[in-house]
């Protein structure tokens, strides 16, 4: 549990800080009194309420992890959606400006494209590259900050999944499987490890505009496990958390004279109900949800932050502002104990280059290189990277191939992600692509393996942890994926 | 322990004394250290798939349905005398030493049998009638009232509709609304009122068409086969094909089988003795299937249309053609669009003839052919400027005989076989031999004989498969049937997992019971309303959730396996929201048809269930996903649910409803207390929670006078657009829309102006009315203004399409009207974006030599589907100018009250000159120099306020503030707590 003097003051605008005031004298304080001492106990009961009434769906309670010691104690994923080029940001390859105009070498066999133009000429690299920090680390111009923390960073080159398309490939990315329907990684993650912080979310979600991500918010849904393990996705319009405030024309006073009674209320029907569990469960999600009410604004208000502080996140740049303060605000959510920070960056398939790549990755690495690059030196200098596991990569990278002429296709046999702290070894780079970066061909790492690794730093094993659906042992990973080991400090 | 036994793929059998600890472990009783007590013993790992062993071939799900003698329980009580249900019950209690509950009160079993039966809670008539009829049966004849309403069917048509992962919609990245789903909805509700046979039932949904060839109902019930996903942009047509077939393969072994077939997919299941084999051999039976669009209509139905038809097209066939003739043009480019995206091999398949696809490339054609249609419906987009004009010229003209065009026949999404041959069923890494179809090798070994179908082009299979699992001796179909229904009334099944038969699923905890319940619902030729009836009736079922041993009994069996006790139960989504739609008086109980969005009040069953856009207290309540066969809910409690019922602003408005429902506070509190209590629990309060609700009104009244003035949303309904934040504001049409107006303000007095909002339509006039989205205009002709809306379908120009109307002065300088449309067609329940841009014309000058037209350019944008392009058009006109006038900016109507939009509007800004392309509110959601008034909706700074620093708020028609009625808003809290209360949200 994360030490209450880690917590933010609380500031937040006047009729919210007459709330604190009131519920402090009045309801709040005994509930929260209460509440303090019980906290583990309502998420257990929370989750064997489940299993109670919903038998055949839910899992055993206490089989979860973690399985052994974690390196890790939470997860931040900067999602770059669309698919951004690895073989101009991270994968340099030499032979594809040799061969560029020409059509794909029959040696590598026939492609399957989501455009079908497998047989376009390749399309030459415009980058510069140099190797950066004491490994050595390849990293184009396009990402000259990222380039600055190469020593933290495990550049993964040999990365690959199942999904042709967005929608697959995203769904694949977050659930392991390139058909909906099942829990999320965050969700396996809550479920495997409950919530440090009850207050806030245990799994949350943010992206940098308002276009819908590829799938919506199936996403970071909980799938076939009880909803109380899906994502909440911090808005930017109206409450950060949905219907985080009281209703319009309503003031905390009202609401919290309201609860008092409807507390009344439960409690008589809870002492005629000695069998159901849940109506204390539900009593206390009424408790919990006000302290929601008082811990959220505080997380996600950054005027507390230095102006170095901003200025790191590109905060006073144009461009790189959105991002700066996703990557200010995933730093605040997990240092307040957020389990599962998830960022997307370009949301609505934005790095899907499939003409004019050099407009679209010149502007969209502007926006989140240097943001990216701070969240990391930020933990890094809390001293929280060791803890904190960085992820980033899309659903997947593109094709040596142009499209369009001067765009690429998406390629899903092979592209690059990078993980850094939470036990990870950085300064290294793990695997390959082959000649012209189309195919993983050394230490691959699918999907499955990479889920695998996630859990296994925050102590997870990806067989043992197991959820009951229809009587049936689901695992997070479809039964498949290792632990990459070349990862681990080991 | 566990964790081992769980591991996959099989590592094979578990070592002998671990066998041995596990099995004494089971002996004992076998609860988990620290595990919920439902906890099912560990299942024990099946030995060598190659041969079956005697304990495989000994679990009880295989064996023949027994015809178990009811026990004889002369020591009962007499009311437990009465039930066969209740000998077994009661049978195994007494051997646990426990002794039953009482029969719970008349009110509590009222409340748990409405929505048991209806998903909805009784009305106080129905609670009056009810506790005043003192004869012995009277609820009896309630279990017989319930099932004879319609919404007997409504209610349990969603426990099926959750097997089968009913949705409407596509599910993938475009997650497109599925026109004709909802007939397959309302054919399970209906097949669920008229007590359809379950035989019968089942035969339809996976071979109607071949069994009932010319049953209309059992082709839309074949549509069970039509609801997985599906991907619109898959350019790996054999992989999605196969995805597509294993779907089908995974939900029927679930629904019907009642085994996790889907373990066997990739290996021997490791627990159950099902090869992987049996996994082919039970897709074989679906490996022939195509997936068609067919009419559904009766004979009588068809002959009407024809002639009808006939009509239209005689008067229409010329312009017909010169359409034709147009569209033919641009076709081959589409198709080419298509396919050219595909691998070589595949397009090469899709451009030969019909008569040289083998079945198995016809399947994929489909799919090729779905790609193609995709470009068909964006045709439009790519006419010429000429074309487009004749195209649009040729369809109002044609449009002009409407009335004799018939309406379209019902079309079902269903399946056929794609012919009498069946393509290969191949096993993965097994060989090229073609699995045959067949069915559970350890009940049936063999291969299944396959009944040919000479008359139909069809290979029969399916009809086999139906055939084999309605059986009257088939150990599986009536057992799994008899435990759903005893779960859905119980929460949990008599065996555990109403999916999985299995060794994981676990033993039945009555055995005898469920074989009992397997041969009555046989007996009463498949009838599951006697099912209900003999199970509701039960003393079992009629048990109070107290019991005066509730302390020790809990010791002894806390999960209530012998079902000593009845329990609260939360309910599910739907039932939450219908019955606070039901409690305020807002329910819609227009039965079938298409479903609308959940805003509207109709019961849940009839809302749309988008895939990827759902409602967010369904949501939060557990509503599944759609994307697999769900047997039973999950039942969770978090802050998120508080925080929803609490907070948001839906809650509040059924609160309200609620309030006024209730009666006058003013008059008579007691009264309106009496009245929340009996329509919110089905009872009056007890004195001392009247008394405490008094107090409650009384101490709130003093909370709301404390309160500063809080101006509220006032009367305008708030809603929720898909893949937008926050509030929107829902217009509808049918009640006299809330008025939203600003004040005229020189402010907006424009001469080039920009507009934009997003919104979501719902409908449009029939006629060529317009309906209005924003105007400033008294709606008078000869009247000085603008209007902003969409076309109705009689429009003179194009339906369905964005027209900015402007009265003022022209270019020759007389004054009159411009209408100006931008002819990009709308959909109906789709989220968007839409503005124009406004550009006067500028009348010839001093300077100048000649005049310059103005524009309008309107941008659309579909913002369900980012691959949709940002639509432009731009649109000459002649108006310079004179368009100011005094009347009131009115956002959703009209001065005079005609032409209201319907459906919800997200977001308005009015900016002063044209913006560019990047300066849109779609790219740039801020209040910037050139604003003159933003309405967010937001209930920060406030729904009806203005963002824009000019203050342009909306005027509250109502003026009518909380704070001035304050013992109105204390009966609104009042019925907001009991709306939260788990008396209100629990069945008893």
């Amino acid at each position: 549990m994360i030490h209450p003097s880690r917590i933010h003051p609380v500031e937040i605008p006047a009729n919210r800080r007459q709330f604190l005031t009131r519920s402090g004298a009045g309801f709040g304080a005994v509930a929260l009194t209460d509440m303090l001492t019980r906290r583990s106990v309502v998420a257990a009961e929370a989750a064997s309420s489940a299993s109670s009434l919903a038998g055949a769906a839910a899992g055993p309670a206490g089989v979860r992890g973690p399985h052994f010691t974690p390196t890790a104690k939470r997860v931040i994923f900067l999602f770059m959606e669309g698919g951004p080029s690895h073989i101009d940001l991270f994968d340099p390859k030499p032979l594809l400006n040799e061969l560029a105009g020409q059509t794909l070498p029959e040696s590598f066999g026939t492609v399957v494209t989501a455009m079908g133009e497998s047989r376009s000429p390749l399309l030459a690299c415009q980058r510069t590259w140099k190797q950066h920090g004491q490994a050595g680390t390849w990293v184009s111009d396009w990402l000259p900050h990222t380039a600055e923390m190469v020593d933290d960073i495990a550049v993964i080159r040999s990365c690959w999944q199942d999904g042709i398309n967005h929608s697959p490939g995203v769904c694949q990315m977050n659930t392991g499987s390139i058909l909906g329907g099942r829990p999320s990684l965050g969700s396996w993650v809550s479920y495997g490890l409950g919530t440090e912080n009850e207050d806030l979310p245990a799994f949350v979600v943010m992206q940098d505009n308002r276009n819908s991500v590829v799938n919506g918010p199936r996403n970071w849904s909980a799938g076939f496990m009880p909803a109380a393990y899906q994502g909440i996705r911090l808005q930017e319009t109206g409450d950060p958390i949905p219907n985080l405030f009281p209703p319009e024309g309503f003031t905390q006073a009202r609401q919290i004279a309201k609860v008092d009674f409807l507390n009344r209320l439960n409690r008589n029907y809870a002492a005629e109900h000695p069998e159901q569990s849940e109506l204390e469960a539900r009593i206390a999600s009424y408790e919990l949800a006000f302290r929601m009410q008082a811990e959220a604004p505080g997380t996600v208000d950054l005027s507390n932050e230095t102006a170095a502080t901003l200025a790191m996140y590109g905060m006073d740049q144009k461009e790189t502002a959105t991002m700066g303060r996703l990557c200010l605000l995933a730093r605040r959510l997990s240092e307040s104990g957020v389990r599962f920070v998830q960022v997307y960056h370009g949301a609505g398939s934005k790095w899907d280059a499939h003409s004019g790549i050099e407009k679209n990755h010149t502007e969209l690495c502007k926006q989140s290189d240097q943001p990216v690059a701070a969240l990391l030196r930020d933990l890094k200098q809390r001293g929280l990277l060791d803890e904190t596991l960085v992820i980033w990569g899309g659903e997947f990278g593109r094709t040596p191939m142009s499209e369009q002429g001067n765009g690429r296709d998406h390629n899903p046999t092979g592209f690059t992600m990078w993980m850094a702290g939470g036990g990870v070894r950085g300064g290294q780079t793990i695997g390959a692509t082959d000649e012209l970066g189309l195919r993983a061909i050394e230490n691959r790492l699918h999907v499955h393996d990479l889920h695998a690794s996630i859990l296994h730093l925050m102590g997870i094993d990806n067989m043992e942890l197991t959820y009951l659906h229809k009587g049936r042992p689901e695992r997070p990973t479809l039964n498949e994926g290792a632990f990459f080991k070349p990862l681990g400090l080991g | 322990m566990r964790y081992e036994s769980y591991e996959m793929p099989p590592a094979g059998k578990l070592k002998d004394e671990q066998i041995e600890i596990l099995e004494r472990w089971v002996a004992l009783g076998a609860k988990w250290p620290g595990a919920s007590a439902d906890s099912e013993p560990l299942p024990l790992a099946t030995p060598s798939p190659k041969g079956f062993s005697d304990e495989d071939k000994g679990w009880w799900a295989f064996q023949p349905v027994a015809r178990p003698a009811v026990p004889a329980v002369s020591a009962a009580p007499p009311s437990w005398q009465s039930s066969s249900v209740d000998a077994f019950i009661w049978n195994s209690m007494a051997d646990a030493g426990l002794t039953p509950a009482p029969e719970a009160d008349r009110v509590s079993l009222m409340r748990r049998v409405y929505f048991d039966l209806t998903g909805l809670p009784p009305t106080p008539e129905e609670v009056q009638v009810f506790l005043q009829d003192p004869a012995p049966d009277a609820y009896a004849r309630l279990v017989d009232r319930l099932l004879d309403s319609p919404h007997y069917g409504e209610r349990w048509a969603r426990h099926w509709l959750d097997l089968v992962r009913y949705a409407d919609s596509d599910g993938y990245r475009i997650d497109h609304y599925r026109p004709e789903a909802w007939r397959y909805r309302d054919y399970v509700i209906a097949s669920f009122n008229e007590d359809k046979p379950y035989d019968r039932f089942v035969q339809e949904q996976l071979a109607g068409d071949e069994l009932f060839p010319g049953d209309p109902q059992a082709l839309v019930a074949t549509g069970f086969l039509r609801h997985w996903i599906y991907e619109y942009n898959n350019r790996d047509a054999p992989q999605q094909w196969r995805t597509i077939i294993e779907d089908v393969t995974d939900t029927t072994g679930d629904v019907f089988f009642g085994f996790g077939m889907q373990c066997a997919k990739c290996h021997d299941h490791k627990f159950d003795p099902i090869p992987q084999r049996d996994y082919y051999r039970l897709q074989a039976f679906f490996q022939p299937i195509m997936p068609i669009d067919a009419t559904v209509e009766s004979p009588g139905q068809r002959a009407e249309y024809e002639a009808k038809l006939a009509d239209w097209k005689a008067v229409t066939a010329e312009k017909q053609a010169q359409l034709e003739a147009i569209l033919a043009k641009y076709r081959p480019k589409a198709i080419e669009t298509a396919v050219e995206k595909f691998p070589l091999d595949i397009q090469e398949i899709f451009y030969r003839a019909a008569d040289q696809q083998s079945p198995g490339e016809k399947q994929l054609v489909y799919l090729l052919q779905r790609q193609v249609e995709f470009e068909y419906e964006r045709l439009d987009a790519k006419f010429s400027p000429e074309d487009k004009e004749t195209v649009l010229a040729l369809r109002r003209e044609i449009a002009a005989h409407d009335a004799l065009k018939p309406a379209p026949l019902p079309v079902a999404q269903t399946v056929r076989d794609v012919g009498p041959l069946a393509p290969d069923t191949i096993m993965p890494k097994r060989g090229k031999t073609p699995i045959q179809p067949g069915f559970l090798s350890i009940l049936e070994p063999a291969d299944a004989t396959i009944d040919p179908l000479p008359e139909l082009p069809s290979t029969g299979r399916r009809a086999t498969l139906a055939k084999w699992l309605t059986r009257p001796d088939h150990p599986l179909t009536s057992r799994l049937i008899a435990n759903r229904v005893w779960q859905y009334h119980f929460g949990r099944g008599l065996a555990p997992n109403s999916s999985d038969f299995g060794k994981v699923g676990g033993q039945p905890t009555h055995p005898e019971l469920l074989d009992f319940l397997a041969t009555y619902v046989m007996d009463e030729a498949w009838s599951l309303k006697s099912l209900h009836r003999l199970i509701c009736n039960s003393a079992t079922y009629r048990q109070s959730s107290s019991h005066p041993q509730f302390a020790d009994y809990q010791l002894l069996d806390p999960s209530n396996r012998f079902h000593w006790r009845s329990g609260a139960r939360r309910l599910d989504a739907e039932q939450i929201r219908d019955a606070v739609l039901a409690v305020s008086g807002k329910l819609d109980l227009t039965a079938g048809g298409e479903g609308g969005a959940a805003d509207l009040p109709r019961r849940t069953i009839f809302t749309r269930m988008m895939r990827n856009n759902r409602d967010p207290l369904l949501d939060v309540f557990d509503l599944p996903a759609f994307f697999s066969s769900e047997s039973s809910r999950n039942t969770t409690t978090t802050p998120v649910q508080s925080l929803m019922l609490l907070n948001s602003p839906q809650l509040v408005q059924y609160s309200e409803a609620l309030a006024a429902r209730v009666g006058d506070p003013t008059t008579d509190p007691a009264a309106a207390i009496d009245r929340l209590w009996m329509l919110a629990y089905a009872r009056f309060p007890e004195p001392s929670e009247r008394a405490a609700a008094l107090e409650f009104l009384a101490n709130q009244v003093e909370v709301i006078r404390q309160l500063e003035d809080q101006p509220g949303s006032g009367d305008l309904v708030i809603g929720k657009m898909g893949y937008r934040d926050g509030q929107a504001i829902s217009i509808l049409p049918d009640e006299k829309p809330a008025r939203l107006a600003v004040a005229d303000r020189p402010e907006l007095n424009l001469s080039d102006f920009t507009i934009e909002s997003f919104i979501e339509p719902r409908s449009i006039y029939p006629t060529g009315a317009v309906r209005t989205l924003l105007a400033k205009w008294d709606g008078k002709s000869g009247s000085r203004g603008w209007s902003f809306g969409i076309t109705g379908k009689g429009s003179r120009r194009k339906p369905q399409t964005l027209v900015l109307q402007m009265w003022g002065q022209k270019l020759d300088g007389s004054v009159g009207e411009a209408a100006v449309f931008s002819d990009h067609t709308l959909e109906m329940n789709k989220p968007y974006y839409v503005s124009a841009v406004v550009s006067l014309a500028k009348p010839k000058t001093a300077g100048d030599s000649v005049s310059v037209p103005g524009t309008v350019e309107f941008y659309v944008k579909d913002l369900s589907n980012d691959d949709e392009p940002l639509l432009v058009a731009s649109v000459p006109h002649e108006i310079v100018g004179g368009l100011d006038n005094p009347h009131p900016l009115l956002i959703g109507g009209k001065a005079d009250d005609s032409g209201h939009f319907d459906g919800l509007i997200d977001a308005v800004r009015i900016s002063r000159g044209t913006l560019s392309r990047e300066e849109l509110l779609l790219v740039n959601e801020q209040v910037v120099p050139s604003t003159v008034g933003y309405w967010r909706f937001e209930s920060d700074p406030g729904t009806r306020r203005d963002s824009s620093p000019n203050g342009l708020d909306l005027i509250d028609s109502q003026q009518a503030s909380i704070a001035a009625r304050p013992l109105v808003g204390a009966l609104v809290d009042l019925c907001h707590a009991v709306l939260n209360s788990n008396e209100f949200l629990y069945s008893p």
